[in-house]
């Protein structure tokens, strides 16, 4: 245990870093999303906003990172970086941040980021907060303050970690919103590589296996579509996965639909079930029985449709529709483009 | 055929939950009630991870404690929620320790609880529910269980009922209903019709909310129901009839049952 | 060689209310259990334990009573239970969490895996397992949904999620991992197990025992301060209603949806 938190005296820390990620090519939206965070905060604390970018054959992402608010993209293409090897990628963003000493890191709440920010965290002795959704600067003392859902999103909390810099957080995908690109806006570039003494070769990549999609579950899915005794049957649930399909969506059930055969265990929702918080929640044919509404009641938006204007779930819904499943989800499919 | 082991009180006995914290003293309390019912001769049910709650099996209570089981005396609730490996765990130790009862629910689910797939039982839809499983012991085990079905008066009478004869094609020797609290026509249409004993459930609790919530219908007056009165009226509304008791209180009513119940 | 598996008492609930005049979390009358995501954590290393040998040692930071989720662990098969309590533990963030923890890895010796859950149910953070596997210098891998030991070489293969797939990677021992769900279906412990675990000694290590540096654990040593805690905003009160033809309404919801970028 060479580290030591104390050993962090705050020196001339300056600049918003974000660590842009990059997947077959394309970045993930969360990178573009942390972009427009640092932005809101550079305007509160003037500093300059660096996007890190690692990778294989990167180059052609960088003009995206300068037209959503980077002012410098700092990069290290190399073919080891073509895939996520945890203590290469943190060695070599720890001597990163030694080297430029930046006042906050922010990483998306994404796979790659929930398994590199801890471990750099505490290899350069500084605070993490996690899965934050929202971030602000004191006006009295510039830190950050990271507000984060705790105990499944029932108690907000708001952490700072000024004393250790970086301040660093990982950041909920879908919450922060991006910049309105700029066309042709150029920043400045700083090429680094990664180091020989950073090629760790502890791990090797046997294998990468891309999602097919299809599977039930919920994942990390933000559109979710539930069906109750409504659907009538197990080709209620067909709908129902179509529509799913058509915007990316995923497929839930309550209980009374389970018990009927209709949909299986693994997406039943509600108190025996599983609990969701998706961004959206569209609930066909769903009565809103209490045992069903506290898996669901953290979710951002509710649409229910319901014949029933008098169900339950009617009078939790963010947008209630008074009518049947069956007839307006067909018009909605036709509506969305393919 | 109605015969003396459905007149007998089924009265459910709650199976400590998972747990070294008191667990001796949780365990010997089990094992006095379990006597008790016993000895008064009503039957003893033990329920199978009730509201999701990781609980004990009553065959390795039995066999753990030592507990005696006299023929009809002894039924376990057995549901959807576990793997086939411990379901056979838990068919096998009920049939080499003689317990001949069961009651196949689908049960409630938690995070913590596995769940049957339709492929391992031989189901077609997507997923397990009673009357799969219930199919599944019969094929398996032959006439060695007797086999019970519940029946929910509160949901929908005209899917209830579908579901209901699908649960008598599996395999239901018995029914027994959600707790009533008053003659239920619904109950009193399948009582007719089924050539199989209905069992009737009657809530032993004070608080008639906690039934109101568990069925997801609000029963009303909750303030002023008297469990004791509610049964003896059941028995004159339905004579002759078995009853289940749930949440029967050992220390104020165990003694004060009303006569028709015991064997 | 042995397996160490980190695991954590928390509140048996998945949302906790707020006390409103000190605006501190409510604890009263509320379980604890062992964190739901630990359970896949315990049984990757139980079955690893059944296939290639080894010792299983389950070990927890936490207060006296976190004993209870340790001798779950010994009832679902862990062969050694350590809890790591002192006072001045209190407070610690995950930096200060995961040095001690990695302290204990130290201090038991000859540890080739260490297995932690996803995350806890009740901080949520995910980032315990990579700050211990960063405190040793050990590699890591998050997001476990297989994992194999070959029988050659002792080497890890793992497939981790990732964004848009997974990905199989070989990694050598002394290595640490963190499971999702999808590793595998836990068991239920048997009531033969809790017995056991309940006689079970469970041994009290404190700063000392694991050499841990008094300077660098609890309150004090933890970078991230909580500075306030309170509800969460509340739900949208302007809710709308539709009532109209299939076809109006599917275009409002259509033009809705297209609003917030759903679709």
């Amino acid at each position: 245990m060479k580290v030591d938190p104390h050993s962090n005296p705050r020196q001339s820390h300056q600049g918003i870093w974000i660590l842009a990620e990059a997947h077959q090519g394309r970045l993930l939206d969360v990178s573009l999303e942390l972009l427009g965070s640092a932005a809101r905060l550079a305007a509160q604390r003037p500093q300059p906003v660096w996007a890190v970018l690692f990778g294989h054959g990167v180059e052609p992402l960088i003009p995206t990172l300068w037209e959503h608010g980077a002012d410098t993209v700092l990069a290290v293409d190399d073919p080891a970086l073509g895939w996520f090897n945890d203590e290469e990628q943190a060695a070599l963003l720890g001597r990163l941040l030694r080297q430029h000493r930046p006042e906050i890191l922010l990483a998306g709440a994404s796979a790659v980021g929930r398994a590199l920010a801890p471990r750099v965290a505490v290899a350069e002795s500084c605070g993490l907060t996690a899965d934050c959704t929202g971030l602000e600067i004191d006006p009295a003392s510039g830190a950050l303050l990271q507000t984060r859902p705790a105990f499944g999103g029932s108690l907000m909390a708001t952490i700072r970690s000024d004393a250790f810099l970086p301040q660093m957080a990982t950041v909920r995908p879908g919450v922060m919103k991006r910049l309105d690109p700029v066309p042709g806006r150029r920043g400045g570039l700083v090429r680094e590589s990664l180091r020989p003494e950073e090629r760790r070769g502890l791990k090797q990549l046997l294998e990468w296996l891309p999602s097919s999609g299809g599977e039930e579950g919920f994942g990390n899915a933000s559109f979710i579509i539930t069906g109750g005794r409504g659907m009538r049957g197990a080709e209620g649930f067909e709908l129902l996965r179509r529509f799913a399909a058509k915007v990316g969506g995923a497929v839930g059930a309550t209980r009374a639909a389970v018990d009927a055969g209709w949909a299986p265990y693994a997406i039943q929702i509600g108190q025996t079930g599983r609990t969701v918080q998706p961004r959206i929640y569209l609930a066909c044919g769903v009565s809103g029985q209490i045992q069903h509404l506290v898996g669901m009641q953290g979710s951002d938006l509710i649409i229910a449709i319901n014949p029933d204007p008098a169900a339950p779930i009617m009078a939790m819904a963010d947008i209630a529709i008074v009518g049947d499943a069956f007839a307006i989800l067909p018009e909605l499919i036709a509506l969305i483009q393919p | 055929m109605p015969n003396s082991q459905d007149t007998r009180y089924r009265v459910e006995v709650s199976p400590p939950k998972h747990g070294a914290e008191t667990l001796t003293a949780r365990l010997e309390r089990f094992a006095a009630r379990y006597r008790q019912v016993i000895a008064a001769g009503h039957a003893v049910c033990i329920t199978d991870n009730a509201m999701g709650h990781l609980c004990f099996q009553g065959h390795e209570l039995i066999r753990e404690l030592g507990l005696p089981v006299p023929p009809g005396q002894v039924m376990i609730h057995l549901n959807t929620f576990h793997t086939l490996a411990d379901l056979h765990w838990i068919l096998d130790g009920c049939a080499e320790l003689g317990v001949t009862e069961l009651l196949v629910v689908s049960g409630d689910g938690a995070a913590r609880l596995p769940k049957l797939a339709p492929a391992e039982v031989g189901g077609a839809g997507a997923s397990v529910t009673s009357v799969e499983l219930l199919a599944y012991i019969r094929r398996h085990y032959g006439r060695q269980f007797r086999l019970g079905a519940a029946f929910n008066p509160y949901e929908p009478a005209e899917h209830e009922l579908e579901k209901l004869r699908r649960k008598v094609a599996a395999g239901a020797d018995f029914i027994i209903t959600q707790p009533i609290t008053r003659a239920n026509p619904l109950v009193g249409q399948i009582k007719g019709e089924l050539k199989i004993p209905v069992i009737l459930e009657a809530w032993m609790s004070p608080k008639l909310s906690l039934l109101s919530d568990c069925i997801g219908y609000d029963l009303g007056d909750a303030s002023a129901f008297d469990p004791l009165a509610c049964l003896a009226e059941l028995h004159r509304s339905y004579p002759g009839s078995g009853f289940y008791l749930a949440l029967l209180d050992f220390k104020t009513q165990f003694d004060r049952l009303p006569a028709g119940g015991a064997a | 060689m042995k397996i160490v598996v980190c695991i954590k008492q928390v509140p048996g609930v998945s949302a906790v209310s707020l006390d409103p005049e000190t605006k501190r979390l409510v604890r009263e009358g509320v379980k604890s259990i062992l964190n739901p995501f630990d359970l896949h954590a315990l049984e990757a290393g139980v079955r690893l334990k059944e296939r290639h040998g080894g010792e299983l040692v389950a070990i927890s930071m936490g207060p006296p009573k976190a004993e209870q989720a340790l001798r779950e662990a010994l009832a679902l098969g862990a062969d050694q239970a350590v809890l790591l309590c002192d006072k001045r533990f209190a407070g610690s963030d995950t930096w200060a969490t995961s040095y001690v923890l990695a302290r204990a890895i130290a201090t038991l010796g000859n540890v080739g895996l260490v297995i932690c859950g996803k995350q806890a149910i009740d901080g949520d953070t995910a980032q315990v397992g990579p700050g211990i596997a960063a405190h040793l210098g050990w590699p890591q891998a998050t997001g476990v949904t297989a994992l194999e030991v070959a029988a050659d070489d002792g080497s890890l293969a793992v497939t981790r999620q990732q964004d848009g797939g997974h990905d199989r990677l070989r990694l050598p021992p002394p290595a640490v991992l963190a499971v999702f769900k999808e590793l595998n279906q836990p068991r239920v412990p048997r009531l033969s197990g809790w017995l056991a675990a309940e006689r079970a000694p469970v041994p009290v290590w404190n700063a000392e025992a694991i050499g841990a540096d008094p300077a660098l654990v609890g309150l004090n040593a933890s970078p991230t301060r909580v500075v306030r805690t309170g509800p969460p905003p509340p739900r949208n009160k302007d809710s709308r209603r539709i009532e109209t033809t299939p076809a109006a309404a599917a275009a409002q919801l259509f033009h809705e949806l297209r609003r917030i970028a759903a679709i």
